[in-house]
């Protein structure tokens, strides 16, 4: 009893490591990555901001030409994903259910992953208001 | 005239850590030596200081659901288990059965990736290192299921009070069986491998032996104290959550040296695994995750005081609530500040080589142990985020 036979299968094995930029990292669909406001839903009620335990999330107003009739304070929530700890309280807190979640774990090099405005604003786009 | 030969004994002042390849934690061992022989030991910690306990009080009692679970990353579970039954406490919750299953699930899941982490650090600092990489490739596993499971691979945000933050299905039930029937022969047999091996057996019998009295004496706790024949634990003693309703045993052993606490961690790593399954088998119906818009906002006044058994021992919390949306004091006291504050005396007499085995076997968790300090910021220039996404975004 010793290492060698288990070593002696793994010289013949295919290494267990992922070859990751192109091999897909193998992730769990409901994993907690990247989430952002849908705007067709969110209310401006600021709660996901006072929730929030690592104060990522800021309340911006939205801009000038974006009038929405379920938002009358204006005000949508940008996450600073930088700051963001992933715990999804603002999910879990929102009443009106307007957080969009993905397992979108890859934050590092994309600069419009470091905050939710161009996300949230897209929303509007493809949903209409 | 005869000689007379005077003998002066030397001690040599040895700092170990807290940067050393040979410690995994920011701990500084200062090692007096007498030739080989360890006569003295000091233990300095401090390094690894960050206000936690005060950053309970500045926040309110759902933030620190989070910031609990970040005061250790490997044991993240059980500290926010823990602060959530106390918070349940005050405020008169009672999770439904499901969900507490549903808890036990996580944190014995943990305690199995724990212990085989540790087990795993203890063969690199050996000099074993094909065993170190065999155990972190099957560690895996168990970081698959708890993804499965809680939806993070390390923290969990699992807990919250009056239940957890989400539920499984059959399938995903079934997966994780699977993925625990795909463990079971490897732990067992790395457990074999640790009582035969000669690789291992040469450098861990006998060494940092701790007698049952020692373990009394000097409060230590956990795998620790029942690797020297001490049956405490606190699962067995609480019985908090479901750790009644499910069968299971408290491993111990007699030898008391850092083989036994080696072995005692795989044996308890075997029988979370048991536990694990048990749970998956007969978990109860009902609804387990609680909405958390209608949790009351106000702790109110009063004190609770919970136990939990973390993967390194006892982990206790102490919370005052003060009739505001935040606790007036959180009192933390983890396994490790038992363990490694305390165990000064055991390395006596042993060589230099064996004190990082003698501290690994302690299972250290200094980021556990050492917790407060908010840093304001000075006179620090910040440039904002969005200043950056633009300077980029031109480019």
């Amino acid at each position: 009893m010793s290492l060698w036979s288990e070593i002696l299968k793994n010289v013949f094995k295919k290494p267990v490591t992922i070859e990751y930029p192109k091999v897909e990292t193998p992730i769990e669909k409901d994993f907690r990555g990247l989430q952002y406001a849908d705007l067709n839903k969110c209310n401006g009620c600021s709660l996901c901001a006072i929730e929030c335990p690592s104060k990522a999330i800021e309340m911006r107003k939205l801009p000038e030409d974006i009038k929405l009739k379920h938002n009358p304070r204006g005000l949508y929530p940008v996450i600073n994903y930088p700051s963001c700890v992933f715990c999804y309280r603002c999910v879990t807190i929102c009443p009106v259910n307007a957080y969009i979640t993905t397992n979108e774990y890859r934050l590092a090099t994309e600069t419009e992953k470091l905050l939710s405005d161009t996300l949230s604003l897209q929303t509007l786009k493809s949903g209409g208001a | 005239m005869t000689e007379t030969v005077l003998q002066i004994p030397i001690s040599l002042e040895i700092p170990i850590g807290p940067q050393h390849p040979a410690l995994h934690e920011p701990v500084m061992l200062k090692v007096y030596a007498d030739g080989e022989e360890v006569v003295k030991v000091e233990i300095n910690t401090g390094y690894n200081h960050r206000g936690v306990e005060k950053l309970f009080e500045m926040n309110s009692f759902y933030k620190g659901v989070f910031i609990s679970a970040r005061i250790c990353g490997i044991c993240n579970t059980v500290h926010a288990n823990v602060y959530v039954r106390g918070i349940e406490q005050l405020l008169g919750l009672e999770p439904s059965p499901r969900a507490k299953y549903l808890r036990v699930l996580a944190m014995e899941l943990e305690r199995i990736h724990s212990h085989m982490i540790i087990n795993a650090i203890m063969a690199e600092i050996l000099g074993f290192d094909t065993l170190f990489m065999l155990i972190m490739r099957d560690r895996e596993l168990v970081m698959k299921a708890k993804e499965i499971l809680t939806g993070g691979r390390v923290i969990a945000e699992y807990y919250m009070p009056g239940g957890v933050r989400r539920d499984i299905d059959d399938v995903k039930k079934d997966r994780i069986l699977d993925i625990l029937k795909k463990i079971r022969p490897r732990l067992e047999y790395y457990k074999k491998l640790f009582e035969i091996d000669p690789t291992i057996t040469n450098r861990l019998v006998d060494v940092g032996v701790l007698k049952p009295r020692d373990i009394t004496l000097h409060s230590l706790v956990g795998p620790t104290a029942r690797g020297s024949g001490v049956k405490t634990d606190v699962r067995a003693e609480d019985r908090y959550e479901v750790y009644g309703e499910i069968p299971w045993n408290v491993i111990t052993r007699n030898e008391g040296d850092s083989l036994a606490r080696m072995l005692v961690r795989w044996d308890e790593a075997i029988e979370s695994l048991n536990m694990c399954e048990y749970i998956l088998t007969h978990l109860p119906g009902g609804q387990a995750v609680v909405d958390e818009r209608k949790l009351p906002r106000v702790l109110p006044l009063g004190e609770a005081f919970t136990r939990v058994e973390a993967p390194r021992g006892e982990l206790t919390y102490y919370i005052i609530g003060g009739g505001r949306d935040r606790p007036y004091r959180v009192k933390v006291r983890t396994p490790s500040f038992h363990n490694i504050i305390n165990s000064g005396f055991s390395y006596l007499g042993y060589s230099i080589a064996d004190v990082p085995v003698i501290l690994v076997s302690y299972d250290p968790c200094i980021s556990c142990m050492e917790r407060a300090i908010l840093i304001k910021d000075g006179e620090k220039k910040y440039i904002s985020l969005r200043d950056i996404v633009n300077m980029k975004r031109v480019r």
